[in-house]
């Protein structure tokens, strides 16, 4: 099957928000996700006789995007779990952060402060800290419901080895917000999106807020598989381009990579 | 009489599937200990499970740590529950990836080895050698290593047919 050029542009258009979306969370870099989405096209463009129908248009289309951050990723540091405290310790003494903050607060159409909002801005930030294969293979998976064979595809890897990259990286991930998240464990030693709803949404009971999100009102039950699913249905039903609170969660995004990318490489161990 | 052979078909199969218990076999000057499993999982399962070293406290209960890159001339440091005040600085001599890997120092080495089946499973063996001229002197402070080869092989093949038994 030869794939015409407007078939591509009529796929592209229907995938290129979750695309993005998927860049975005893998990066962790708006800027990032807008060039390689754009650089993704570019390629399509350029390989359309290369398009092989035993996948579909959008396969081909995340197999393309992934690769090229994979190339620009595997040059970068990888994030330590703790990332929520390092990041927060560094706005604590950053005036500016939320100065910047306070003015999308009031001035962006975007700039409502939503604790689901923050729950997937959060596991973008901790599943940094995941092997890079692990955590490409987890948001493919998990939050953009792709099959194992169609992340093989992607990832150009086998399925037995999906397999264990989503195993692993589900494990380490299930551990991580298990021992952190206040959200879902009492002990949990991260209260940030219920802080921060105290800051940018001082009028709403943060605890009220909380228990409207179903892995809140699930959590008492202890199944941590079964939160963790109700964690990743969180982020299926969230686009961070264009929700709510986007553009004050982007803010938060950049700051976050801004310390990262400053921050010594033996720092940067502790995953 | 067809009930005879279908129920020792059975038994055959099952006993395919069984870990076998680990052997050693000592002379004056070395000792090698050896297990063998059969496991229902893809090679690539097996081998990654077999060389990612950060992952192993998760799984395998025999080691409590492994630093440094399982890859070939790389030198790691591992811990196990063996001797728990020990760690082990090995060298990776071998890397046949979903083949063979061996690692060891200058008294031992240890051997993994793969072999696919016709039935689409795995054969897994491990062995360790240790020894040499001054072996005699310290045979006896060394401890059994069977019961830990039992654990390790037993700790691999849950986590690889687990791993291998998820949902596409």
């Amino acid at each position: 099957m030869v794939l015409s050029s407007e078939s591509l542009t009529a796929e592209f258009e229907r995938c290129s928000a979750a695309l993005k979306s998927y860049i975005l969370r893998i990066t962790a870099n708006k800027q990032d996700a807008e060039d390689i989405v754009q650089e993704t096209w570019i390629r399509a463009q350029r390989s359309l006789e290369q398009f092989k129908a035993d996948s579909s248009v959008k396969t081909w289309l995340f197999a393309i995007a992934q690769n090229i951050a994979r190339d620009h990723l595997r040059s970068l540091k990888r994030w330590p779990e703790n990332v929520g405290d390092i990041c927060k310790e560094a706005a604590m003494g950053d005036q500016e952060f939320f100065r910047e903050a306070m003015t999308i607060r009031q001035t962006s159409p975007q700039g409502a402060f939503e604790i689901r909002e923050h729950i997937a801005f959060c596991f973008t930030c901790v599943s940094r800290s995941l092997p890079l294969e692990q955590q490409i293979a987890l948001m493919l998976k998990e939050v953009y419901e792709f099959s194992v064979k169609e992340i093989s595809e992607i990832m150009d890897s086998n399925e037995a080895m999906i397999k264990y990259y989503l195993h692993t990286g589900r494990g380490k991930m299930i551990e991580v917000f298990d021992k952190r998240c206040a959200l879902i464990n009492k002990e949990g030693v991260c209260h940030q999106c219920t802080e921060l709803n105290g800051i940018f949404n001082p009028k709403q009971n943060a605890q009220e807020e909380a228990v409207k999100i179903q892995m809140v009102r699930d959590a008492a039950k202890k199944d941590k598989e079964h939160l963790f699913d109700l964690r990743m249905k969180v982020m299926q039903e969230l686009d961070p381009f264009t929700s709510p609170a986007a553009t004050l969660q982007l803010h938060h995004l950049e700051f976050d990579r801004k310390v990262m990318e400053q921050r010594p490489e033996q720092e940067l161990t502790g995953s | 009489m067809n009930l005879l052979f279908t129920t020792l078909a059975i038994m055959a199969t099952t006993a395919s599937f069984a870990q076998m218990k680990a052997t050693t076999n000592k002379t004056t000057f070395h000792r090698e200990t050896t297990v063998v499993t059969v496991i229902q999982a893809d090679e690539a399962i097996i081998w990654a499970l077999l060389t990612n070293a950060a992952d192993y406290p998760r799984w395998n209960s025999t080691v409590t740590s492994i630093e440094g890159q399982i890859a070939l001339g790389e030198k790691i440091v591992l811990k196990s529950t063996l001797d728990a005040k020990r760690s082990f600085k090995l060298k990776v001599k071998e890397f046949q990836p979903g083949k063979k890997l061996v690692w060891g120092d200058g008294k031992g080495q240890r051997t993994y080895t793969l072999a696919n089946n016709s039935d689409g499973t795995v054969t897994f063996s491990m062995s360790e050698r240790i020894g040499g001229l001054m072996f005699p002197m310290y045979a006896k402070y060394i401890p059994s290593f069977d019961e830990n080869f039992d654990t390790f092989a037993a700790d691999l093949k849950k986590e690889a047919e687990l791993i291998q038994s998820k949902a596409n």
